[in-house]
Order: C-alpha cells, then structure tokens, then sequence
C-alpha cells in the first residue's frame, strides 16, 4: 500500500500545499512580511504539510480506517448536530488538549506527555505562522522615533493588526520568550520519557531506536538548541551561536520532513480516537449485540456489522455454514468455542492426554 | 528490539484440556515487564454451570493478523519472528477493532487506558532467551514453550496443529494447539 | 483475654486485613535486583522451588527457579504472588500490647517480654505448669519447629504444645505409623511418571496443590489410568479416566468395597502378603460383606464404576495412590487411610519404582514440622513421648533429668475446649489461626476470651491474635534460614531474602529471649539456625525420621536430601520400602480391619443435606497471608456455596441468591453457585474467611478418636433462601467481621 505512489493522496496533498503557498503569499502581503532568515523552514514546513495530507489520505483509505472517518461524520452530521458538536468539542479539550487517557496509564507519564505535547503544540502555533509569514511584528513607528516613550509593538495576522503591547511588558516579555517557554516544557517531557524509556525493562525490550529513542532526541537537541539561541545572545555573549544555528535548523527540518513517516504522525492520527467515541456512543444507542455463548451483550452490533464489512474489504471470510458469523461471538464466548471444538476433538482422537 | 537473543527453535504449545484453571499464568503474565502488571493471557470457564473445564488463551500470533489488519490506526505490528506486538501506545485509538475481529478472543480494551493490550509472549522474556512467564509457571503445562524435539518426546501421542478454521476462513498462527496425533487442522465450528 | 479490646472495624483499619497490589509498572529495582535468592514457596508442601528478587532489603519481586528438581519453574498463583506478602502495609513493625478501647499500642520489646514472661510465671505458679499452653504451626521451618517443642518442655515445662497439624494431616501420620511405623509419603514424586494407575482420593489436587498436577498429567501422557474419588467434579475429575463422587463420611465403605471385590477377584499379590505384611486375613474378615450393591447404597456411587475401579486398580503393573484433607479430616480419618493403605497393600505395589503411596501434606512444612516434636505426643525424629527410651535419649539431647521431661498433654481441640473449661489459662501461639481455621469457632472465640494472657508471635495481627494481650512481631519465611521438608520427604533450604523491618524480630530470637528470661537460657544457645539444625540431627538420630546425615550443605549441594538419612555419606531416602524392611517393630507391614461406621453427624429431617467444607486455588489455609494479597483475594473475592441444580430447584434457589446455611452450631450467608459438578445431596463451602463468611462456624468440633483431627469434610445442615441476589465483590470477605 505504501510502496506505490497513491494518485488520489497525491493530488489532495499537492492541492493543499499550493493552496497553502497561495494563502502564505498573500497572507504575508506579497512576501512583504516574510522573513528571509526563514527560508529553509518555509520548504520544511511544505514539504511536512505535503507529506503529512499525502500520508494522511493514504491511511483514510485502509478500510477500517475510512469506515470510522466515514461513520464519525455521517453520526455527526446526523441528527442534533449541536449536541455531536459539543460533545466533539468536549471530548476534543479532554483528549486532545489534555490527553486525559494517559493519565490512568501512569500519572507522571500524563504529567511529562502533558508538557511535552503542550510545548509542542503551543510551538507549532507561533512559528508555522511565523515561518508562513502569516503573522509578523511591527514597531509603532511614533515610538520609535520618539526616545521618551516606551516603544510600542503591533502584532499582525494575514496582515492586519491584531494587538499591541508595550517593550518590556509583561505581555511583551510573554510572547518574545513564547519560544523559550515552549523549549523548557518539550525538554521537561522528552528527558522524563528519555529516562522512563532507558529503565524501564519491557520498553527496553520493545522499543526501536528510530521509532522511540531519535524523536525525543530530536526534540531535545531542537530545544536546547531552540534556548541555546536564546541564550547565547542574552548570557553567553553569542558564544557558538552559529554551530547552535545551524542544528537547530538541520534538526527542526529533519523533525518536519520525518512528521509523516514516523512517531510524529501520532499527532496527526489521535483526533480518530475522538471519532472512536463518537462511533461507540451512537453505535450504543442502535442497540448491543449479545453473544450467542455467553448470552451477555458484549458490543455494539454496529460494530459488528461493520466489521464483517471491513473484514471482507481485508479479504477474511468469518461466514459460518448457518449464514451467521464468527464475528457474532464474543471474545469470551470465541474462547470457549475453540475449548470446545478442541475437547471434542480430543475425545474423538479417544485420549485427553499423550 | 533490535539487540535481541530470541530463540527460534522454541515454540509456544497449547492444550486447554490440561488446563485446570489455577490461573497461575494469569498472575505470572502480570509479572511480565512488558504490560505493566496487567494480564494479558485469558482464563476462564467454558460452561461453569454444567462442568468445571476451563480455557487458556495467549495470543496466537497469526501469520496474518487480523488485528493488525483491522486496526485502523496502524498500531499493531508483526516482528521478524512472527510475534504480533501490542498496539503502539502512541496510535492506539482505543476503538476495539482488534478485540471484536481477533477470531481467537485475545486482544484487551483496557477502557481506563483508552487502548488496546495483548500478548507479546513475553517480548522482554523471549527476546532475552528466556520461557514466557506463563508457560514457565504453568502447573498443568497447558502451556509449553519450548522446541518440537522436547514436545514430541514429552507427547508422543499428540500433533501440534497451526492451522484453524472459523466457517470460511482458514487461520494459521505461530502458535501450536496439541491435538490428537495426525491431526491437521482444528474446525471451530 | 476478655473480648477485643476495640471494635474490630477499629482493629481492622489499622492492622488489616488490607489488600496489596504491586505498584503499576512493579516495584522498583526489579529488573536490577541486589541478589536473586533461591529458596521456596511459604505456600503449601509441594515447597516449590522459587527465587525471591531482592532490592534494597526489600522483596520486589520473584523469578521462576527453573532448576529445582520438583518443580522446574512452574508455580501456582499462590506462588506467584507470595513475594506480596513482603512491603505490606499490614506488617506488624514492633511488639505490641493490648489497650482497652484504643485495640493495640506499641510497646518496647523489654516491656513486651517482661509482660509475657511475669504472666507465664504468674499463672505456672498460680495454676500449675501446664496452665499455660502453646499452639503451634507447621508453616514454621524444621529449625523453629524444634525449638518450638523443646522451649514448650525445658523452658516452659508444659505438657500442653500441640499444633495446627492436627487440623491437617495427622489422621495420615497415625494410618502411616500404624500400618509401615513410620510416617511419610513411600516414593517422590517423580515415582508417578510411569505409574499405570492412579488414585486420587479426597485431594483437590489442582486447587490445593497445583504443581503436583504436572506429575500426574505427565503420568497420563505415558498412559496412566486416573481414578478420583471426591464428591465434586474436582477439576482433575473433569478428564478422569473414573470419578467416583463419595457421599461425604463413607470412604471407607468404599475401599472396603474395593478391598473385597480385589481379594474376591483374585487380584492380590499373594507373596507380597504372605511375607511382608501381617493381618491380612482380618482385614478381609472385616470387609466380607461388603458387596458393590452395600457399598453403592452407602457411598451413593454406582456399582458398575466400583467395579470399574477396582479392576483397573486390581490389573495394574504400577499404580500410586494419593490421598489428602478430604479422606482425613474425618472422625473416621484414620480408618480411611488404613482403608487406601490396605489396597495398596493387598497389590504389593509400594518399594519398587512407579509403584506409590502416600499423603499429600498441606502445609508449608507438614511433613517436617509433624516429625521433630512440636505434637502434644512426640519428640524429635518422630519419637514417642510415652517410651522411655526415647525420653531418655531427648533428656539426654537436651540436658535436661528424664524425668523433668513433662508428659503427653492435650491435642489443639482438645486444649481449646480445656480453656473452655477454665483448666488452662495462658497461651502463647505463632503460626496459628484458630478462629478461622478450628471448627465450630464460635467455641473457640469463648475459649479465647476466658484467657487469662494470651501471647501472640505473628507478622500479621491475624484474627486470632485480636484477642491477644501481648503480640510480639515476629518474622516472615523470607525473613530467617532454615529448612523444610516437602510433602515428598525432601529436605530442602529456606534462604534468608531479607532482615525483618522495623523492629520486628526473628521468631528464633523472641523464642530464644523467652527462654532465656525464663532461666532455660543456658539450653537455648545457638550461633544461628544451623546450629539448631545440627542439635536437631542429634535429636532425630536413631528415630524414624533421621536427620542425622543431613547437613546444610547437603542440602544445597543435591537441592533436597529425603530423609531417613542416617549418616552423612548416606545419599537419602527418596524411595521408601525397596528393602520390603518396614519400620514396625516386627520388620512387617500391617493391615488393618476397617469396619465401616457413620461420621459424627448424619443428616435428619431437620438438617437434610450434607455440608462439606474445602480450599479454592488462591487461598492459603486461615487465609492470614493471602487474604492480605490483592490479586489472589480478586481471584476468588468470596466463599460461595456450591449447590447441584437439583437441590437448588428443590429449595428455589436461584444463582447467586444468598442462602442461609445452618447446622447446629451456626449459621452463615452464602451466596449460591448452581452448578451440576457436585453431588445433589451435598453442598461445599470453602473455609479461609473470618468472621460471618466463615465455613467453620458450621462444622463440627468432632475429633476422631485416634488422630484427634476433628470432622471438618462432613456434617448437616439446613438450607434457607433468603431471595436477596447478591453481586460479585458485595460482601467484603477478605475481612468479614
């Protein structure tokens, strides 16, 4: 699936960079904002956009999961819209925002992922923007000029002016340092899972190097880099900036370039867990299905019935010779069929043991 | 995973009817790094009202998963040595897709977690050269992990069989079930 | 002493029972532990072998021993989880004494000590010696089992020690002595291998002894024949070749049945009989009326699989014969055992490979802590203590004149009901938990409460000890060196893990304090516990179970020594008999005649069903240290009562209604299980709950009349529905008040 280029992801994928270029360039008022230093961001973060709806689209279309993506929003767009949406964004604060399901796993790991993924996400927020020429500052040039005055700032989004603040305001000292916040938390994290995932016996014996170990590396060595910058000018006289410079550029571009291919499309991927809700939920209110073993209801029968769809789609055949299906039993009810049909067969070969 | 002195020549070897429901492997599965002293491994009664058999299930690591293939968020893969790992925590979504299709009932939905767990045989274990916990402590020995060489000598009169039939589906696994000796197949239905 | 001193929920929050869980990902330092030690399971005879992962004095977890001959690795949930019994909140840290209205207050152990010895001398001096008692147990190594029995007779020169082994196996000690003079299971375990035919009678062999199972499958692969006799479908009875479901009470009309119908049928070994046993013919005469059709009107089991039985046993080459609690805990328990030894006599088949029998001792050290003196009637090596021979050469052993040596003194029923009658005043007991593990505890709660001092030795304030006015902390098996002897008469070593937290000490050290505070100091002096070990040798030397050859290096050198080992380059004993010389005075196995009678209590028209009580899988005897294990008490969270379909329908029970058992000592609520895998006139009932979700407060106080063990497997009850369905987890069992 993966080996041959897919014409249909493709296609979505270009139309959504180029959109993404047209947007950027009007956007930024014609490059007029755009910030030259950026350069080998902006192709990291296209290619990155380009290869994350490219690998995106080419997942949507494994059955099972293009039948979630296509019930999550048929459920939504179906009755009381309000009501789904609420929940959507509800559950989207929880999970999303919050990742609130890593916390039963393990509340320091929820603590470390909590920062991680907020200084992640707060990041990308400022500089793709940024990086896009989307939003930029601009001094008010009357306080520029005038050395009385404190100088004040404007921010601009798409080019209009959407807030001001003064130097050396606590708002001014928030957003300039935005990035260094950010760093700290990312580093919080990743050095937490780092350790976790150095003494922890059965991650040692699962985990790969390039699909756990090199991305929180990556994401230290961008951060550290990320404040080294920072610092450099501010405490260390602009001691290694360039050498600090040029790996945090190589870094963050490797980071965007790899988005789509590994760890990092988990990103990506999680808001299909909202939809699993959503499809859990109003597959609940049509009715359980109840194992014909064990007796008890055991899942939604709209699950069921969409997974003989989605098995057939893989090429499995569950069918039964009574037109009912394998898939009809419960996990329970599946082992205590195989216990069965393995006694049976045991008793007709005359001997339990040997 | 990639430094690893996992041993080919054991095999894991199954007979339910040996079984006598202690649970031991239950316990010991916990013991296993790998799942955070959770349980991966299922007992339980056939038919408590009308006999006292019970059942044990592992994973049977199917050479084509089901689970794997049914997921729709890609978190489940089969290594080298055939063993189908666990969802990947990270894309885990939680929706079950794996539990309802596993035509063997093995796979978990650990509702507090959010997410799917299942056997690894003891990867931390195996992967070392070590018996999976379950099997090593099994009083009954419903599950053995070890070579053909020492099942044959131990079992004479039985035949590991790897090749399940569910209706229209035929279902081959990494994992043996002892069966009378010529066996082939095992026809669920 | 008087009754609690606080309200036992009170008693409860502070000592437990609590439940202990591993942390989430497992106690940290688990995968890089100090040192692995190899020693074995606190759990039940079987002893298996098991290596404790130490960190930082702490047990953090366990790793199959895959080497130890017995068990190679496996382990039963128990096993698994008995590293938990370590860290547990419960712990007892230091001594503590009884404070009315507060439960139990700390104290320092020069004042604990100084408590319990001016107490002891108190009510010696007042009441006589033997007013002051001692209850012991055999979950003790070989060492404290000793010191047990020699502190009860030098330094607290009482005749009243006896020990929860006579709730266990004695039944099979008496039937062993008896019939072979000494007392053992004849072959290991390994001997079942390629037994043709096995015998299972009263053993619930996958739930009590679960790694014994592998033997017997492995028997099976070899095309062994199994034969279970138990009124349950057991789940080793599941796939049995034969199950024979007894009425509970009548064995012994069965193996009379079985007796008649092999003598009838000329499947005896003839030779056998004539030169190596003796009373054959009266065994015979005693059974000669014991038809299939007698014995099916009496045990309930149709005669067609009597025969069946019978034959397979009669026509095998090898055979091994096991049995346990459910044939022995009997008023008759003794003459059940004779029933099974006198079929395995009467075939010959014992001494020779693959040819076995034996009891399946239950406890930790059942077999090594019933042989070195800390019963009532008996001193080191299995000797008597009614000889005087064997006095002697105790007194000897000990330095002590023959005759300060006190006498024979009351079994453990028999000192509870004395304590009832106000004759004896004191107890000291470690390792026992009479209130949930006696009959009729309703009795033994009075008992407790006409103490005039009671001191406890435990780790856990277990339910007994709530009644206690002095508990000293003791220490946990991981806790002390030591030895014990397996349910197959292997000697094994139990390897120190760690030291005991806080303040709480080494049962050795307390024992040995007391005995030095009670001016025995002098006999009691030990460098450490293989000092003990070798006085024991010399204690056991000349008896029948001699220990003389058996050194801790032995031990650990060949992983086990079976005893009798006479001298040190004698390799053990792991067969029993191949010399055909037994161990009665005359060189001879005995037969002994088995008239079949009625148990203690038959049911009625007021008490119409038959009670039976038992163990499940997850659950150790009293349940003092495995009630306190999350995972073990969510495997099985309560007792319910197990009751055929028909007799359920009878009394419109449905599944999980809870019903009201009564006989005539109490009555408890149980929640029903509706199953068709026991007998329709008998109900069972698991005992290793406290307080009202007890099964002992049923069971009859009835001792049988030689071994003294008292009638737990049988009684009658009344059964009530009380239409209330009660979901799993509701009642809190674990610590049923």
């Amino acid at each position: 699936m993966h080996t041959s280029l897919n014409k249909k992801a493709l296609l979505v994928a270009l139309v959504v960079t180029l959109a993404c270029v047209v947007i950027s360039f009007y956007g930024s008022r014609k490059l007029q904002n755009f910030d030259p230093a950026l350069i080998a961001y902006l192709f990291g973060t296209l290619f990155a956009l380009f290869g994350g709806i490219y690998r995106y689209c080419v997942w949507l279309q494994r059955p099972p999961t293009w039948m979630y993506f296509r019930r999550t929003w048929q459920f939504v767009f179906s009755g009381s819209f309000f009501v789904h949406l609420y929940y959507l964004a509800a559950d989207s604060v929880k999970n999303l925002l919050f990742q609130r399901f890593i916390y039963p796993r393990g509340k320091k790991r929820w603590i470390a992922h909590f920062l991680l993924a907020t200084g992640c996400m707060a990041a990308f927020a400022i500089t793709i923007p940024l990086t896009l020429g989307w939003i930029n500052f601009t001094l008010d040039p009357a306080t520029a000029l005038d050395p009385g005055t404190t100088r004040l700032y404007y921010a601009n989004f798409f080019g209009f002016q959407v807030m001001s603040f003064k130097l050396g305001s606590v708002m001014a000292f928030l957003i300039f340092h935005a990035l260094t916040w950010c760093s700290w938390l990312v580093i919080a994290g990743a050095v937490f899972f780092m350790v976790r995932r150095m003494t922890n016996a059965g991650l040692i014996a699962t985990q790969t190097f390039e699909g756990d170990l090199l991305p929180l590396i990556l994401l230290i060595i961008i951060s550290v880099t990320g404040l080294g910058l920072n610092y450099s000018y501010a405490f260390m006289k602009g001691m290694a900036y360039d050498f600090m410079a040029v790996t945090h550029a190589i870094s963050v571009i490797l980071f965007l370039v790899w988005i789509p291919f590994g760890k990092f499309f988990h990103i990506i991927q999680r808001p299909a867990q909202i939809g699993a809700h959503i499809y859990k939920k109003e597959g609940m209110k049509r009715g359980m299905a109840v194992c014909p073993h064990t007796g008890q209801a055991f899942a939604t029968q709209l699950h069921v019935d969409d997974l003989k769809t989605v098995t057939q789609q893989l090429g499995f055949d569950f069918t039964l010779e009574n037109g009912s299906s394998h898939l009809d039993f419960s996990p329970e009810g599946k082992r205590s069929l195989l216990a069965k049909a393995h006694l049976q067969a045991r008793q007709e070969g005359g001997n339990l043991f040997g | 995973m990639e430094v690893t002195a996992y041993k080919t020549d054991m095999e894991f070897f199954v007979d339910m009817q040996r079984c006598i429901g202690c649970k031991a492997c239950e316990m010991a599965c916990a013991e296993c790094e790998t799942n955070g002293h959770q349980s991966m491994i299922h007992v339980n009664y056939v038919e408590r009202a009308v006999s006292i058999q019970t059942t044990v299930q592992v994973c049977m690591h199917c050479d084509d998963p089901v689970c794997a293939r049914v997921c729709p968020a890609d978190a489940i893969s089969k290594d080298d040595f055939g063993v189908v790992h666990s969802a990947n925590t990270a894309r885990c979504i939680g929706c079950s897709n794996c539990v309802m299709a596993c035509p063997f009932g093995v796979p978990i939905k650990e509702e507090k977690y959010d997410m799917m767990m299942k056997c690894n045989m003891c990867y931390d274990r195996t992967s070392a050269g070590k018996k999976p916990m379950c099997a090593t402590v099994c009083p009954s020995q419903a599950l053995f992990y070890g070579t053909r060489e020492e099942i044959s000598r131990m079992r004479p009169n039985s035949t590991p069989v790897n090749t399940f039939i569910f209706g229209q589906q035929t279902v081959t696994t990494k994992v043996n079930i002892m069966m009378p000796k010529g066996s082939t197949h095992l026809k669920v239905h | 002493m008087a009754r609690l001193p606080a309200s036992p929920e009170k008693i409860i929050h502070e000592f437990g029972p609590h439940l202990n869980y591993a942390p989430q990902e497992g106690y940290p330092g688990r995968d890089e532990p100090d040192k692995s030690v190899k020693t074995h399971c606190c759990f039940c005879g079987m002893q298996c072998g098991i290596q404790l992962l130490v960190k930082n004095n702490k047990v953090v977890g366990f790793e199959p021993w895959m080497e130890f001959p017995f068990n190679q690795g496996r382990l039963c949930p128990k096993g698994v989880q008995r590293y938990l019994q370590d860290n547990h909140p419960d712990r007892l840290l230091g001594p503590l004494e009884r404070a009315e209205g507060v439960g139990f207050k700390p104290v320092s152990w020069e004042h604990a000590m100084d408590r319990t010895v001016s107490e002891i001398r108190r009510i010696q001096q007042t009441y006589g010696n033997d007013a002051f008692s001692v209850l012991s147990g055999v979950s003790l190594t070989n060492e404290k089992s000793y010191l047990m029995g020699k502190f009860a007779r030098v330094a607290l020169k009482t005749a009243n020690l006896d020990y929860n082994g006579r709730l266990c196996m004695v039944s099979a000690g008496a039937g062993n002595k008896k019939a072979f003079g000494l007392d053992r299971t004849s072959n290991n375990y390994e001997d079942l291998e390629h037994a043709e035919v096995i015998i299972v009678a009263g053993a619930n062999v996958s739930e009590t002894f679960p790694t014994l199972t592998h033997w017997i499958w492995r028997a099976r692969d070899n095309g062994a024949r199994l034969i279970v006799i138990d009124p349950r479908v057991i789940p080793l009875a599941r796939t049995a070749d034969i199950h024979l479901p007894v009425k509970p009470g009548t064995d012994s009309a069965l193996y009379g049945a079985m007796l008649k119908y092999l003598a009838d049928h000329d499947m005896l070994d003839h030779d056998f009989i004539n030169n190596h046993t003796t009373n054959f013919q009266e065994t015979l005469d005693a059974v000669k009326d014991y038809t299939l059709e007698w014995a099916e009107s009496v045990t309930g089991i149709e005669k067609e699989k009597i025969q069946q039985a019978a034959e397979l046993w009669g026509k095998a080459k090898t055979s091994f014969l096991l049995h346990a609690r459910g044939i022995e805990h009997h008023s008759k328990g003794v003459e059940n055992v004779l029933g099974c030894i006198n079929l395995v006599l009467a075939t010959g088949r014992i001494g020779k490979p693959y040819c076995g029998y034996g009891t399946i001792t239950g406890q930790g050290n059942g077999q090594g802590g019933r042989e070195h003196g800390h019963k009532c009637d008996q001193l080191p090596g299995n000797r008597d203590i009614t000889n005087p021979a064997h006095r002697q050469y105790i007194a000897d052993v000990w330095g002590i004149p023959e005759p300060e040596l006190p006498g024979k003194g009351l079994t453990a029923y028999e000192l509870i009901e004395a304590i009832h009658r106000g004759e004896v005043k004191g107890l000291l007991s470690i390792c026992f938990n009479p209130l949930v593990s006696l009959p009729n505890n309703n009795y033994v709660r009075e008992a407790l409460e006409k103490l005039e001092f009671y001191v406890c030795i435990d780790f856990f304030l277990n339910e007994t000890a709530r009644h206690a006015d002095v508990v000293l902390a003791g220490s946990l098996h991981e806790e002390e060196d030591g030895t014990v002897t397996t349910a197959e008469g292997r000697v094994v070593r139990i390897r120190r893990a760690v030291t005991p937290p806080g303040n709480a000490r080494p049962d050795t050290d307390i024992i040995l304090e007391l005995a030095e505070r009670l001016g025995a100091g002098d006999k009691f002096r030990y460098a450490d516990t293989e000092a003990i070990f070798n006085e024991l040798r010399v204690a056991s030397k000349g008896g029948t179970a001699d220990y003389y050859g058996i050194t801790y290096k032995k031990i650990e050198d060949n992983m086990g020594v079976f005893w009798p080992c006479p001298s040190e380059d004698h390799p053990g004993t792991p067969r029993l008999w191949e010399d055909r010389k037994f161990a009665t005075p005359d060189g001879k196995a005995h037969f002994n005649p088995v008239k079949y009678r009625d148990p203690g209590e038959v049911t009625d028209d007021e008490y119409p069903v038959v009670l039976t009580t038992g163990r499940v899988v997850s659950q150790y005897l009293s349940g003092t240290q495995t009630r306190r294990i999350g995972k073990l008490v969510g495997l099985i969270p309560e007792p319910l009562v197990e009751i055929h379909p028909v007799l359920a329908a009878q009394y419109g029970i449905r599944q999980r209604e809870l019903v009201r058992v009564t006989t005539r000592r109490g009555s408890g609520e149980f929640p029903a299980n509706i199953v068709e895998t026991i007998r329709k006139d008998t109900v069972f009932i698991p005992y290793h709950w406290p307080g009202k979700k007890s099964a002992n407060q049923l069971t009859p106080g009835t001792l049988d009349p030689v071994s003294k063990i008292p009638e737990f497997k049988v009684c009658a009850c009344k059964l009530e529905p009380l239409g209330k369905i009660s979901a799993p987890g509701e009642a809190h069992a674990f610590d049923s008040i």
